[in-house]
């Protein structure tokens, strides 16, 4: 356990290191969030409401929403994919650890560092800005906490997945940009699930995506109540469950793959 | 000349190239429509709860986006230098590139080609001629004039900023993802700079111009009168940035440390 | 004869950024950092001059790519002055590189999807040769490193002696005056080697070409190189004729005696050496005693008639000390004045 524990300390360091990665990254992040409010503001121009979200609830879900990318996203799909091109994947199957779980606590270093040095400062900046509600209660940030260590698990278990079907292709940019793009989209992070066309939603419901942003987002802003929390939990906890089948089903193939055309 | 003749000898080598590795090629294509499509859900889904963002229509809106993926899949085709750190400074490929008689960021340019990207130019037309049909605008003899030109404006405005970036790598010792995450930023330039407050209106306008790239030009189609002079700085703007960032370029290699030892 | 490269007080300085340890550390330089300026060339002068061949030693670290990377134009020096076939090598880069071939044992110049002839072609483009002169001189170029088999293959698909050769040919294929090979056999097989070499002294004698060459492997400076630069800490520490550099500091030979008699001591020998000077010491075997002596004719036969009339032997080698003995030598004893 203990050399997982030093992989998230060497990446929360690698992370310290690189500064103008982390100041560039706040100013982008404050940009980010700043155009979404504008546009959220346009948007909803004279109305109180939309699908029952004030716009005092929309700018605090789009802060939110940003701030947590910064603790879940990763590039680890990438690095699975370039390490696997360059030979490299076959080295690591030789050292005392599994591979998947590593490459898992590196990303857990990275969203750890950006969670205190990034999102915490960038929010309060935020929140100094623009007006964002921060809810009251405790209850809330317990239901919250929890929710975005399940958008960390369902976000890696999706890189994971995405990482080893690079065995499978020759070259699978393509797909990982696909993954972003589908990412964004239907995780909640450019537009809260509940403004979907009601087909839609549906169909969403059965995909793991909202898993990583809307829900978290939804909690904190208070527009997820009550036994809705607790679906919501339900739903994060059992996608977060059912995503290792997959993944341990195409990782047993390609090392199969691996030892039969040696990487 | 010499420089039009290296430039057709890459394309012809990179299609050759591409057309061994033909699923890639199709795949990539799909990413990018995927990609064009997100765009275009967010805006439909938008307005299914509005009817007019700050006084502009919801097939005005997609027609800046159409516009938008114009010069954006030029840019693509070209300006692939997102990752210019990592494989040319760090990995030190830059040494290659130095020891070759041509400017060199005309080298990366060409290394780093994504053809497949320009396919966005049709989609983008595609886009705009269905919200330009839906709106009734008219087209006079001079406007497809207008339009390559301001698509060159917004190509130049892009690459330049995108160049600027790259041209950190060239001072700062540590990796840097500032130009994945630009991306994001450019997207706001596809929306109404009215919706925005005077800083952000500004930052888009002259510092980081995505302005350019987008809503200033589609407004002249759109025949939005208080935006023409924006218009037709276009290609003024776009011409200056990219000038700049050549001459920091150049600046910028003599600063170049090499890889390693 | 014409100076190639003229080299004077050239220095090169990086700023290297220390970082401070632990996590507390690491938060403190995010906002302050500490750094130092360290020289990687202090003040080098010499000149090369057109033709010749000369080896750039050192060990890792001793600047040998720093200052070979300002000879091509890859790095503006701090100060001092660099001039290469009579142009500044940063300052008009472009016009500059047509007038040199570089080849980087670790990195690929060539395109490594296509293949190696699609590869000639687009340099062909890029350096604008014509293409009766591209036609005489490639052909000549490709004969010589006999790669016509390989042209049609993707360099993904060479192995690292054909590349290596592929590589050489595509720097070549200007036809430049100066070549700079920068470990070119490094993980190469001596066949491939000896290939390589006796390619490179042929050009040298048929278009003058002067070459510059850095390498770990002496046996490449010794079959190819008359003078060699040697680099220490940034600084020059030899700089003259190898053939110099052997006699001045390889002075010693060693000449082993084995001897059928087990119970020889080396006070036996001693007594019939001790008008001489010789020193003995005891070999890796019981009755094998070696005798070091000066690098002089009479001295080593004088040594040997004494010893041969006195004991029986049953086997007796003379040997040269090596060129790698005598780098290590001077790198652990410093400077050679």
């Amino acid at each position: 356990m203990s050399k997982y524990v030093e992989m998230i300390r060497i990446r929360f360091l690698m992370m310290l290191a690189y500064r103008t990665n982390y100041y560039s990254g706040i100013l982008i992040y404050s940009i980010n969030i700043g155009a979404y409010y504008f546009l959220w503001n346009a948007i909803y121009g004279e109305k109180a409401s939309i699908e029952g979200m004030s716009v005092l609830q929309m700018t605090s879900y789009v802060a939110v929403a940003w701030m947590a990318r910064a603790f879940y996203f990763n590039n680890i799909d990438r690095e699975i994919a370039q390490e696997i091109k360059e030979g490299k994947v076959a080295v690591e199957f030789i050292r005392p650890y599994h591979y998947l779980i590593m490459k898992t606590m590196q990303g857990l270093g990275e969203g750890l560092f950006r969670l205190f040095f990034f999102s915490v400062p960038g929010m309060v900046i935020v929140a100094l800005i623009f007006p964002i509600s921060f809810s009251a209660s405790g209850i809330t940030w317990l239901f919250f906490s929890t929710s975005i260590v399940f958008s960390f698990i369902i976000n890696t278990q999706i890189n994971l997945l995405t990482g080893i079907l690079t065995f499978f292709f020759f070259n699978n940019d393509g797909l990982i940009r696909a993954k972003r793009v589908i990412i964004d989209l239907f995780s909640g992070l450019l537009l809260p699930i509940s403004f979907y066309p009601g087909w839609a939603q549906q169909v969403m419901n059965f995909l793991p995506f909202q898993a990583i942003s809307y829900i978290p987002s939804m909690i904190f802003t208070d527009g997820m109540t009550g036994s809705a929390v607790y679906n919501a939990l339900w739903f994060q906890l059992i996608w977060a469950i059912l995503l290792i089948v997959p993944i341990q089903f195409l990782w047993i193939i390609a090392k199969k793959q691996l030892i039969v055309q040696g990487g | 000349m010499n420089y039009v003749a290296i430039f057709v000898q890459y394309v012809s080598q990179y299609i050759k190239t591409r057309l061994t590795y033909r699923v890639d090629m199709v795949i990539e294509m799909m990413s990018d429509l995927l990609f064009q499509a997100v765009n275009l859900v967010f805006i439909l889904v938008v307005f299914g709860h509005t009817d007019f963002l700050s006084g502009w229509s919801r097939e005005e809106i997609i027609f800046i986006y159409g516009f938008f993926l114009v010069p954006y899949a030029i840019f693509g085709a070209f300006f692939n230098i997102w990752d210019f750190n990592e494989r040319y400074i760090v990995k030190g490929e830059m040494d290659r590139i130095l020891t070759r008689p041509v400017h060199s960021l005309f080298q990366i340019i060409l290394e780093r080609m994504e053809l497949e990207s320009l396919f966005g130019t049709f989609t983008g037309i595609g886009v705009m001629v269905y919200a330009g049909y839906q709106l009734g605008l008219d087209i006079s003899w001079f406007d497809p004039i207008l339009f390559i030109l301001f698509v060159v404006g917004g190509v130049l405005v892009y690459g330049g900023i995108f160049v600027l970036l790259a041209c950190i790598s060239f001072w700062s010792d540590s990796r840097t993802s500032i130009m994945p995450m630009m991306y994001n930023i450019g997207n706001y330039g596809r929306y109404p700079v009215d919706i925005y407050n005077q800083v952000i209106r500004f930052i888009l306008t002259w510092i980081l111009p995505f302005a350019f790239v987008g809503v200033y030009p589609s407004a002249y189609f759109l025949g939005k009168e208080e935006w023409y002079s924006y218009a037709f700085m276009t290609p003024v703007i776009g011409i200056v940035f990219f000038t700049i960032s050549v001459f920091v370029w150049n600046i910028g290699v003599t600063k170049y440390r090499g890889a390693g030892n | 004869m014409e100076n190639i490269i003229q080299v004077d007080t050239l220095r090169k300085e990086f700023k290297s950024y220390s970082s401070r340890s632990g996590l507390k550390g690491a938060f403190r330089d995010l906002f302050t950092r500490n750094y130092k300026v360290i020289p990687a060339v202090k003040d080098i002068s010499f000149t090369i001059k057109k033709g010749e061949m000369v080896g750039y030693i050192g060990e890792n670290g001793a600047g040998k790519s720093t200052s070979i990377k300002m000879l091509t134009g890859i790095l503006t020096p701090t100060s001092g002055s660099v001039v290469v076939n009579g142009m500044n090598p940063h300052k008009e880069r472009e016009k500059f590189v047509r007038s040199i071939g570089v080849v980087f044992g670790q990195r690929s110049q060539l395109w490594w999807d296509i293949a190696v002839q699609e590869s000639f072609r687009l340099l062909k483009k890029v350096y604008h040769v014509p293409d009766h002169v591209y036609e005489s001189h490639m052909n000549h170029v490709i004969e010589s490193l006999d790669i016509g088999p390989l042209l049609d293959k993707p360099v993904r698909k060479l192995s690292l002696g054909q590349r290596m050769r592929c590589e050489l040919a595509a720097a070549l294929l200007h036809n430049p005056s100066l070549l700079f090979l920068d470990e070119p056999t490094i993980g190469l097989d001596v066949l491939v080697k000896l290939k390589i070499r006796n390619f490179l002294k042929e050009i040298n004698q048929k278009y003058q070409t002067t070459v510059l060459l850095t390498t770990h492997d002496l046996t490449d400076i010794e079959a190819l190189c008359e003078r060699v630069i040697m680099l220490d800490e940034g600084q020059i520490i030899y700089d003259g004729r190898l053939s110099k550099l052997k006699s001045s500091w390889g002075e010693g030979k060693q000449i082993e005696f084995q001897f059928a008699d087990p119970k020889i001591e080396k006070l036996n020998l001693a007594v019939l050496t001790n008008d001489l000077q010789t020193e003995w010491t005891s070999g890796n075997k019981k009755n094998v005693w070696v005798a070091n002596v000066v690098n002089d004719e009479e001295l080593i036969s004088e040594v040997i008639a004494r010893v041969v009339a006195a004991h029986k032997i049953t086997d007796i080698k003379i040997h040269e000390i090596t060129t790698e003995e005598i780098i290590r030598n001077i790198y652990e004893e410093g400077v050679i004045q």
